[in-house]
This record gives structure tokens, sequence and C-alpha cells, in this order.
């Protein structure tokens, strides 16, 4: 007698179905994990995406070069003095034209310096004409304001070509926007992976347990009832996985932040996150057990809705 | 109160297992229901507690057409059956205070409510000792009273009790009859299907005697006849 109630008492009742009996559910746990994980980094590499564009868009817009090529039109070299002169006069011509903020004449230590990094530090000492540069900041960037500069510079020396940087901009645009897109994409396996898991492990669920569901349903549990145990089950379950995913994510990226700083910002992108972002990511566990209620709770009411 | 109307049923594409069963069932009465093994007598337990439908023919219970309601609509129905399935049908990962009160949970009871009604009715069925117990490690008997009591723990408005006595000696059988017809006198519609000739001689009660898929009724014995058979 004492020996059968050692061994038949009954553990502390969570669900009235045998939901944590049986395998199935460390799969789960697992793949939920790794979802998160993955969905973590998706999401950390379009943030840094993002203050990558914003970073270098932001360091161009509104800026203007103009460069006084070391040829005139006809193709005959320009000697340094003449150059240098146009650029002065550039330089003049564009004072008070409505739009500008600053115009800024560069001169041949600061060209050099420029260039420096691929021509070497001899090129001061040469006679080589090196072309002229004037930085120009506006407050605006509409066709009116640049129609105005260009036209100033055009009367002054045709020669001269304007550079806003828009080509390279739409390039680096195009670029970040297509790798967002990626990382939309990747998201967006990552949701269906979860859903089709955890449909797949509640129909096998209900397979199993089908005699108990059944039961339920015949002693009058409504739909509603049945499906709110399977979705606590899921959920907990998705919740144990994605936060265990998290803290993993959280440690590899604060990891590659580590040694994104070891090497220096030249070769990553500053990989600094916003609390905003923070917080996002702090929230990709809840939105997988979010995930995976719903799809709970959807596979367990198209099951119900076969029975009589 | 409980109406069935040229009532059909088959498996599949097999035979009709009940054809043209009509009957009515008035509130407060009390039947045996009875006849030769697979003359059908789960068959229409099963249709009575809503777990198939009818191939053909009119079911009303409790005043309602069943088969013009939809699945949420026939919930309170459902709730206001109490069930002895034949093979009992226990939860075997719950223990058996949590089987005898799954119908109280179902119907959204507070747990004190729960815990008293559940320990009075399984110490009136003797079970007062293995309320912790999990069914698989208890005998067929204790188990059969389990289900019992899962049964009528709601004190259903129909009480349908498939063999019922079937696994218990008659001492304990004719105690829970007893059980039967105190819930009987409260209210509650019974229906027992058994083969058991002396539960039917002891208790007079009318009988549906079902053979070949076919049913004929027979009324009690008037009171005057009652010990002389
Ligand atoms: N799920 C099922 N699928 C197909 N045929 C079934 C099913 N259940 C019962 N039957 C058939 O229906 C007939 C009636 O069976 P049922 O179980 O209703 O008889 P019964 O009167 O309860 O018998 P018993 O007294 O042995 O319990 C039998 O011929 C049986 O083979
Ligand atoms: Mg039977």
């Amino acid at each position: 007698m004492s020996k059968e109630r050692a061994i038949g008492r009954a553990e502390k009742r969570q669900y009235d179905l045998p939901l944590n009996r049986g395998s199935g559910t460390g799969f789960l746990v697992i793949l939920i994990a790794l979802m998160t994980f993955l969905g973590m980094l998706a999401l950390s590499a379009s943030f840094a995406l993002s203050a990558m564009t914003h970073r270098w868009s932001s360091g161009l817009e509104n800026r203007i070069s103009i460069e006084i090529p070391t040829q005139d039109e006809t193709g005959k070299l320009l000697d340094r003095p003449t150059i240098r002169t146009l650029t002065q006069n550039i330089a003049e011509g564009l004072k008070g034209t409505p739009g500008i903020v600053s115009i800024h004449a560069l001169d041949d230590a600061e060209i050099t310096k420029l260039v420096e990094p691929w021509l070497g530090t001899d090129l001061a000492k040469t006679d080589i004409p090196i072309p002229g540069i004037v930085a120009i900041e506006t407050s605006t960037s509409d066709s009116q304001t640049l129609q105005a500069i260009h036209n100033k510079i055009s009367a002054i020396t045709p020669n001269a070509r304007m550079d806003t940087h828009e080509e390279w901009l739409s390039d680096l645009l195009r670029f970040t926007g297509a790798m967002k897109l990626v990382a939309m994409i990747l998201a967006i396996v990552i949701a269906v992976t979860t859903v089709t898991a955890v449909s797949g492990a509640v129909r096998s669920r209900m397979a199993l347990h089908r005699a108990e569901v059944e039961l339920l349903h015949l002693m009058g549990a409504s739909d509603k009832y049945i499906t709110r145990q399977f979705q606590r089950h899921s959920m907990i379950l998705a919740l144990r996985g994605g936060i265990a995913g998290a803290v993993f994510g959280g440690i590899i990226l604060v990891l590659i932040g580590w040694i994104a700083g070891q090497m220096g910002v030249a070769i990553l992108p500053d990989f600094h996150l916003e609390p905003v972002q923070i917080a996002m990511l702090a929230l990709t566990p809840f939105a997988a057990s979010l995930i995976a209620t719903i799809s709970a709770r959807w596979t367990v009411g198209r099951v119900l809705a076969t029975f009589p | 109160m409980i109406r069935y109307d040229h009532v059909g049923l088959r498996y599949g594409i097999g035979p009709e297992v009940l054809s043209d069963i009509s009957f009515n069932l008035d509130p407060g009465s009390f039947h045996f229901l009875t006849g030769p093994s697979g003359a059908g007598k789960t068959s229409l337990m099963t249709l009575l507690y809503l777990g198939r439908k009818p191939t053909r023919g009119i079911i009303s219970m409790f005043g309602q057409n069943i088969g013009a309601m939809t699945r949420e609509q026939l919930v309170p129905i459902r709730q206001r059956v109490g069930v002895v399935f034949q093979d009992y049908r226990l939860m075997n990962h719950l223990s058996a205070f949590d089987n005898v009160a799954l119908p109280l949970r179902i119907a959204g009871k507070p747990e004190k409510e729960i815990k008293n009604n559940v320990e009075e009715l399984m110490h009136w069925v003797g079970l007062g000792d293995h309320m912790n117990a999990l069914p698989n490690t208890m005998s067929g008997g204790q188990q059969q009273r389990i289900s019992i009591a899962r049964a009528v723990i709601t004190r259903p408005r129909l009480l349908l009790a498939d063999e019922p006595t079937g696994n218990l000696d008659d001492e304990i059988g004719f105690r829970l009859m007893g059980l039967f017809e105190q819930l009987n006198r409260m209210g509650t519609t019974i229906l027992i299907a058994t083969h058991s000739q002396v539960m039917m001689d002891k208790f007079n009660h009318s009988r549906l005697i079902l053979d070949k898929g076919s049913m004929t009724v027979v009324p009690p014995k008037p009171k005057a006849m009652e010990g002389a058979a």
C-alpha cells in the first residue's frame, strides 16, 4: 500500500493534458533558441547598416566639391599658379550665393595630404600640376541652388567639374538597401521556420494525446479551454528557448563589438547601438514566444474543428 | 427531454449498427439499456454524449435540435451530460483527485469548492485514501469508481453509464446504484447500459432493449407486481 502510493503519487498538476510528458519539447526549445539567436544577428546587422548609411550620407549630403582639372578644355596642361588663380576666382565668385554656408579653397598642402596615400609625399617637391579643389557646404541640396552654383562656376571657367557626391551616395544607398532586404528576407525565413516547427510540434502532440483531447472535448471543454493549454505550453517552451538564444546572441554581439573596437573603426563600421535598438534586441525572445503562441493557437483551432 | 426520431448510425460504409431508433427520455426518469453484446449499446451511448453524429434521423436534447447547432452551442449541452465510459477513459497522468475534479475545472468552478466537493464524493465512493494515486496504479474496480465519481460530480441533467458496475462486486455495485438513484431523485435523468439481470431485477426501471440495431421499450413493472418477480 505505502509502496503503491509512493510510486503512484501524482506530481503537481500543470495541465489537464499530459503536455510535459514525452520527448520533443527539447527539440522545440533548441530550435527556438537558434531562431532567436539568428533573428538577433539579422536585426543587429540591419541596425549596423542603418548606422553606416547614416554616418556616410550625413558626412556627404549638402557638400559639394568643385575640381579644377590640370588640363583646360583643349587638353593643354595648366601650371600650378594658373590653377591656383582659377581656384581663388571660383571661391571669390561664389561668395554671397544664396544657399551657400561655407566656401573653402583647399591649398596645395591640403590637396597633397589628400592624395598622399596614393601618390606619396614627393608630389609637393615636383612641378607636376595638381588639381584645385573648392569645398562648399550648402544649406540645401535642391536643384535650384545647385543650378545657380553651377552657372556661376561655368561663367568663371567652363572647365571646372562640380561633384555633388550624388552618384556615390546613391550607389551606397542601393547597396545598403539590398543588404537590408537580405536581412528582412532572413527575418521572414526565421519567422516562417518557427511557425512551421511549432505547428508541426503541436500537431504531433495533439495526435499523440488525441484520446485525452477528445475526452476534454466530450466533457464540454470549449475549444478555447483546450487551446489555452497548448498555447500556454508553447509559450513557456518558446520563452525558455528564446531567452537562452537571446543570452547567447547578446554575448556574441558584445564580442563582435569588442573585436571591432580592438581592430579600430576603420574596418568595421562603428558598432554602437542606440537604447531603442538594444530594447528591440531584448524583445526578440518575446517576439519568438508570441509567434510560437499564435501558431499553437491556430494549429489547435484547426485540429479541433475536425472534432464532432 | 431527450428525443430520438428515426435515428440511424453506420460506421463508414459498414452496415447500419443502429437503425430507425425512436424513443423519449422524460426529465427525471431512470432507464436501463440492455441487449446482447454487439447490439449497439455503446454506439447509442456515443450518440447520446455527442461523440458522433447520426447518419440519419433527428435528435433533440434539452429541447434543442442537435443537428442544427454549431460546435460552440454544443458546449453547454455537453456540460449537462455526465458519462461513465465502458473503458473508463481516465487521464493517466493526473491523480484520482484531479480526474474527478476535471469537469468542475472545465466548468470554471473555484478551487475551494472543487476541493470540498471532490473530497466528499471520493470518500463516499470509498476512495478517500487514494486521492493522490495515479489511475494506472489502481485496480479496475477503483478506476471504475473514479470514472463514476467524475461523471456525477457536476450533478449532470443526464447521466449515461456504460456497464458502470461491470467490474464491481455486487455489494459495491448496489452501493453505486444507490448513488445513481439518489442522483435521480434530485432530478437527473439516468440511462445505464448493463448486461446484469441481477441489477435489472433488483432495481425496477424501464428497459430499452436493443437487438440487431432495433429498440424495444419495456416499461417498469407496476407497483403491485414488485417483489413478485
Ligand atoms: N468505432 C467503430 N467502428 C466500426 N464499427 C464499430 C465501432 N464501434 C462499434 N462498432 C460495431 O458496432 C456494433 C455495435 O457495437 P457496440 O460497441 O455499440 O455494441 P455493444 O452493445 O456496446 O456491445 P458490448 O455489450 O459488447 O459492449 C458492433 O458490430 C461493432 O463491431
Ligand atoms: Mg458496449
